[in-house]
């Protein structure tokens, strides 16, 4: 396949660099119009806050990957910062390979990251209104999506938290059966605190309270959330109500006692207490864990499981090879069979203008009541030699595992005959 | 004879195939293997299909259903046990515990499987109808115990795992805590009211039946006991608010017990409660 593909990503560069070749929607409109205009016949680029990836079919004469690693910075105007070295360029089935990666979420930054494939299918979208999408890259835009779609029902790469605050949810899960019906308290303001409640919120938690010791904070968080403010004095009252606790307060010495928790369970009737300590020191005392139904977690603990999950995705990554590996092998056999129609096209036509040049040329030899005959006899000279190669192509065009072996039949014949370019620009136009 | 050449085909046939079944759940829960998980379901139902059909054809050809012995008994507990958790499956739809629960129905199986012996000829009390209640009370009962007990030690090794914050393959695969715990709960209650009717249908009819009918019988002990842990488990739960590790622990302990009636007691200790 004549694609190539060149792109700056987390393991190329860093991010202020990284950050100067990022594209809005409209500078990648912008540059696709001039991409499609004389460089390639169909294109696509992805830009996301890891990486800016450009795929083009049908480079033009002379475009290869140091030339157009230049026009994609010109673009850009970022000269100063970016230079070549920090692109990667691959050509045909190594661009495909790499596409599909970043589909898997391999590529990521954080393995099995399923935010990439619909930045992809955004990217893609941008190309049709672009009016640079074409049957090849339509076609490789479905396996890339297949590939995408794949990974995430045949393995379990995008399974499990990977970030502090879903590890928190994540652990809500293992404990609650329906967060529904469940309700959690934020202490204290903090990002990590913030989000977690915001997950918790995405997961259908019942209520949220908040506490703050500067209660307009709370007042403010709770109304953006939609939960109610807790004075942040009565605390250890509202853990007699609540499921959940997240705690991130800035505060020397334990926020919560042991002997408050004990008393507070056996008001609660020992329904289990989900504790998420975030605070760096500490905000509960540690002591807490060891009375039954109490469940908590700090910093570590949380860590632990995103190491574990981290893991336990790249456990995965055989299977995900595997996967690629069979949609390339797919793609390849499709594109394959595109060449092998014209090739056989052309082939078949070849042999005809010769043969009808040769009889025209000595036809006058012939007596008229032969000429008939001549044309029939050369004809069939001519389809007995085409038989045996057209029918080998065609089996190869029409899929089996030889689509490698396919390939080297097509560029030979096409070599040996002299057939210029390739049999599917003939076909298209 | 080819009728019982078949049961006891069937009888050998019968543990291979829990085996293989449990071997599928094992993989699916420890491995991760789509087409697995896909085909568990399938295989589950057909070994229930298969064990029932060999439950029957030993009805027909003993002309008696397998509830006179011990082994015939531990047979249609298997069943049973696998129904209840079909249902389990069906309704909740996590499939991740059925290694643990299809075990206990292997262990079952193949204790049946190995000791059962054909009887022709049993005594005329073993074809009443109150006979049939009581054997099928206890049975729900001993069902419903052993799965609350499975999910018990699984809420265990759940809890464990969490408190510890050393997460494994136990933190991955099993549902939740709170819905381990409900199952375990659940099926306890059931379990002891079912247990109540076979009590109460034994000691009323029993003595009517058996001449060396004794209060005093080990059998009725142990489960007069059994029946007591259960009783105290749930005033504990109703009354002192206890919840999670404790009473799933009771679960289990009470558990036990069944067990030790059902096999030393049963088999070395009854004087009457055996029929042959």
């Amino acid at each position: 396949m004549d694609l190539l593909s060149i792109g700056i990503s987390h393991h190329t560069a860093p991010l202020e660099v990284r950050e100067r070749m990022w594209f809005s929607h409209e500078e990648i409109a912008g540059a696709l119009t001039r991409l499609k205009d004389g460089l390639f016949r169909e294109c696509v680029l992805v830009s996301t806050c890891n990486r800016t990836e450009l795929y083009g079919i049908g480079p033009a004469q002379g475009i290869d990957g140091t030339s157009l690693t230049k026009l994609l910075i010109d673009v850009k105007g970022a000269g100063g910062t970016v230079r070549a070295e920090h692109f990667h360029s691959v050509e045909s089935g190594g661009a495909i390979n790499h596409l599909f990666k970043v589909a898997a979420g391999i590529d990521s930054m954080v393995i099995g990251d399923i935010q990439i494939l619909n930045q992809l299918k955004e990217a893609f979208a941008l190309a049709k209104e672009a009016d640079t999408m074409g049957p090849v890259l339509n076609r490789l835009m479905q396996a890339t999506l297949h590939v995408g779609k794949r990974v995430r029902t045949e393995t379990s790469i995008c399974e499990g938290a990977v970030s502090v605050s879903y590890a928190a949810v994540e652990l809500a899960n293992k404990i609650f059966a329906d967060l529904g019906k469940k309700s959690a308290l934020l202490i204290g303001a903090g990002e990590t605190g913030e989000l977690t409640l915001k997950h918790l919120l995405g997961k259908g938690i019942g209520h949220v309270k908040i506490a703050n010791r500067t209660r307009a904070k709370a007042e403010a968080l709770a109304d953006a959330m939609g939960g109610t403010v807790v004075d942040y004095d009565a605390i250890v009252d509202a853990l007699r109500s609540v499921d959940i606790i997240i705690s991130s307060v800035n505060s020397p010495s334990y926020v919560v006692q042991p002997e408050e928790v004990q008393q507070v369970m056996k008001q609660r009737w020992n329904n289990p207490l989900f504790i998420i300590d975030i605070g760096v020191p500490r905000n509960v005392n540690p002591a807490a864990r060891k009375i039954d139904n109490v469940f908590l977690y700090d910093m570590d603990a949380l860590g632990a499981i995103v190491d574990m999950n981290l893991e336990r995705r790249k456990t995965e990554i055989p299977k995900v090879t595997r996967i690629i590996r069979e949609e390339l092998a797919g793609l390849l056999r499709w594109h394959n069979s595109l060449e092998v129609g014209p090739t056989i096209q052309e082939f078949r036509e070849t042999l005809e203008t010769i043969r009808s040049q040769e009889v025209g040329k000595h036809v006058n030899r012939f007596r008229p009541e032969d000429r008939e005959l001549l044309d029939l006899v050369t004809k069939r000279i001519v389809n007995k030699i085409l038989h045996h190669p057209t029918t080998v192509l065609k089996q190869g065009g029409e899929g089996n595992d030889h689509s490698n072996e396919s390939i080297l039949r097509v560029k030979t014949l096409r070599e040996l005959f002299g057939f210029s370019g390739n049999g599917r620009d003939r076909h298209e136009d | 004879m080819s009728g019982s050449l078949a049961v006891e085909l069937l009888a050998v046939l019968m543990p291979v195939l829990y085996a293989v079944l449990v071997l599928l759940y094992g993989l699916a829960f420890f491995g991760t293997y789509p087409a697995v998980e896909r085909v568990k379901a399938r295989v589950l139902f057909a070994v229930i299909v298969a064990h029932l059909a060999y439950l029957a054809l030993r009805t027909a050809v003993f002309d008696h259903p397998p509830i006179t012995s011990l082994f015939e008994i531990m047979s249609v507990l298997a069943v049973s046990i696998a129904i209840g958790y079909a249902y389990i499956e069906v309704r909740t739809r996590t499939g991740t515990t059925g290694f643990f629960i299809l075990l206990l129905a292997l262990a079952f199986q193949t204790a049946s499987s190995l000791f059962v012996k054909d009887s022709p000829q049993i005594p005329a009390y073993l074809h009443s109808y109150v006979l049939g209640f009581h054997v099928s009370a206890a049975l729900l009962g001993y069902t419903a115990i052993s799965l609350s007990a499975v999910y018990g030690l699984l809420y265990l090794l759940l809890y464990r795992e969490m408190k510890s914050t050393r997460f494994g393959v136990i933190y991955a695969r099993l549902p939740n805590l709170e819905m381990l715990e409900t199952m375990s709960d659940n099926a306890v209650v059931f379990g002891f009211i079912a247990l109540t009717v076979a009590i109460v249908i034994g000691i009323l009819w029993l003595p009517r039946v058996f001449q060396e009918y004794s209060y005093w019988d080990p059998k009725l002990i142990g489960t007069i006991v059994i029946w007591l842990l259960y009783a105290a488990g749930l005033a504990a739960k109703k009354i002192l608010g206890w919840q999670g590790r404790k009473t799933m622990i009771i679960a289990l302990v009470a558990f036990g017990f069944v067990f030790l009636s059902m096999t030393v007691i049963n088999l070395y200790l009854s004087s009457f409660h055996r029929f042959h």
